[in-house]
């Protein structure tokens, strides 16, 4: 059962941020509430008031300013997986937003939901991380952008205080000859919180490998950029053996991050194997 | 007190805002049609309509239907006269415990009215969010499939 709290419905930006001013950190944001609700239930979380931010207009869009694209934060999966603008500009986010959970989990939840709930296994954040997107965060003092990536402190925790609101993500639009993919694992072919979890973008001149940005989730404490394996493939000539080396960059990366642990040996072929594979389809589309 | 579209009437409730649509619907309405399963969102036996669209109603918290339309089970046929989707999962023995059968019948109304002629792939990503334990899905898939236009 779900212990009691007042809820509030503001209207605009504006409204939330007051209301989360004045909460001194005992409010919760609910978004889709897919991953709110469950928290509730467990009493992982007792806010005493919960701030519904899907009645504000501005936080719903898609929108293409010039260069870039801005995705608002209660845009849902199912509202990503099915907009051209996305599919045109950032088709590594679309692919992620469409395999997430089930037509209703992405019916519901959101994409500011699925950051800020920072899961390690979370299935937007390295299409996002490859993107090089930026987050916009707003509260009653300030209002700042932060690259994604310095976003996340730990498992579940972000940088945000409580009384910051994340307004959009935006990253610069692909252009339509940048290769890209993301490829999953799961438990369970739907449903199921991915495993683990490769986003790559790139492209080839002369068949070689130029402005290469590759970020995993799941194997490390906060999805991450492999800088490692990035570096070393740059600007080399694109070959099956050279995949096969980077993957090896790949695991050292979520080795060094994480750790010698029972699941290890299980995680190290397999992220070496999801990399591999995620190179490929992004080479066939 | 909350206003909504439920099952084509315009309804006025009193609800605690901690409650979830589900509870709302079973404990205070008496539409007991939308059943509990996991209550997590695993497995879609809750599944109703909000605004057109199968969403978990164990994870929805009633405040958010204010103002939206909702569909439930019991809106789908009567007794008397059984919508085309509840006779067809009877005509293909798509029903065996019934327990996964209100939500998997919301999610199929739900992608007949989207898309008339669906394939077997998109079938089976339209109940992908349900857990049937009886049947395997194949005759829910032929059930669904025998409605096409
Ligand atoms: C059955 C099931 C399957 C799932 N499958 C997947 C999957 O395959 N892949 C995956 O990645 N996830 C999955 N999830 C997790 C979840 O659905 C996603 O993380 C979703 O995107 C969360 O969004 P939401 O809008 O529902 O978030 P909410 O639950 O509303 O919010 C999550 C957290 O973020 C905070 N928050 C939300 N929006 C903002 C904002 N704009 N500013 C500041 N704080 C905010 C909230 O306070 C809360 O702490 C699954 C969940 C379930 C229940
Ligand atoms: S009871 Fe809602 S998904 Fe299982
Ligand atoms: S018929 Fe028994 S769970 Fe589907």
């Amino acid at each position: 059962m779900i212990p009691p709290f007042e809820y509030k419905i503001p209207n605009t930006i504006e409204e939330t941020c007051d209301l989360l001013w004045k909460a001194k950190g005992k409010a919760k944001i609910i978004a889709g509430g897919t991953d709110l609700v469950i928290g509730l239930r467990n009493g992982d979380q007792a806010p005493s008031v919960i701030i519904d931010i899907t009645r504000i207009e501005q936080l719903r869009k898609i929108e293409e300013k010039n260069s870039t694209l801005s995705i608002g934060a209660t845009v849902t999966h199912s509202e990503i997986a099915s907009s051209p603008s996305v599919r045109k500009y950032g088709k590594v986010l679309s692919d992620a937003a469409s395999e997430i959970g089930s037509p209703q989990i992405r019916n519901v939840g959101t994409i500011g939901g699925n950051i800020v709930n920072a899961s390690p296994a979370a299935d937007t954040l390295p299409p996002l991380m490859v993107l090089n997107a930026m987050g916009r965060v707003i509260s009653k003092e300030e209002e700042r952008q932060v690259p994604l990536a310095q976003l996340f402190k730990g498992p579940y925790q972000t940088q945000l205080k409580p009384h910051e609101l994340l307004v959009q993500i935006s990253f610069q639009k692909l252009h339509p000859e940048v290769k890209s993919s993301f490829v999953r694992l799961a438990r369970r072919d739907a449903m199921a919180i991915a495993r683990m979890n490769v986003a790559v973008v790139f492209q080839v001149e002369q068949s070689r490998i130029k402005d290469i940005r590759i970020a995993v989730g799941s194997v490390t404490p906060t999805p991450q950029r492999m800088s490692g394996a990035e570096t070393f493939l740059e600007g080399e000539k694109l070959e099956e053996k050279l995949l096969k080396k980077a993957s090896l960059k790949v695991s050292e990366t979520m080795i060094r991050q994480s750790g010698i642990r029972p699941s290890t040996s299980y995680k190290q072929p397999v992220v070496e194997a999801l990399f591999i594979r995620a190179m490929k389809k992004a080479l066939e589309e | 007190m909350i206003t909504f579209m439920l099952n084509g009437k315009e309804i006025q409730v009193e609800v605690p805002p901690h409650w979830t649509l589900l509870r709302l619907l079973r404990e205070k309405l008496c539409l007991t049609g939308t059943k509990e399963g996991c209550g997590i969102g695993e497995c879609g036996s809750c599944t109703v309509l909000l605004d057109g669209m199968p969403v978990n109603a164990c994870l929805i918290l009633a405040p958010k239907v204010e103002g939206r339309r909702v569909e439930t089970i019991e809106g789908l046929g009567s007794r008397e006269s059984l919508h085309p989707l509840q006779k067809s999962f009877m005509d293909h023995g798509a029903i065996q415990c019934g327990f996964c059968t209100p939500g998997i019948l919301m999610s199929s109304k739900a992608l007949l009215e989207k898309n008339s002629q669906p394939n077997r792939e998109e079938i089976k990503e339209a109940i992908s969010g349900h857990l049937c334990r009886c049947t395997g899905y194949h005759q829910i898939i032929e059930a669904i499939e025998a409605l096409k236009e």
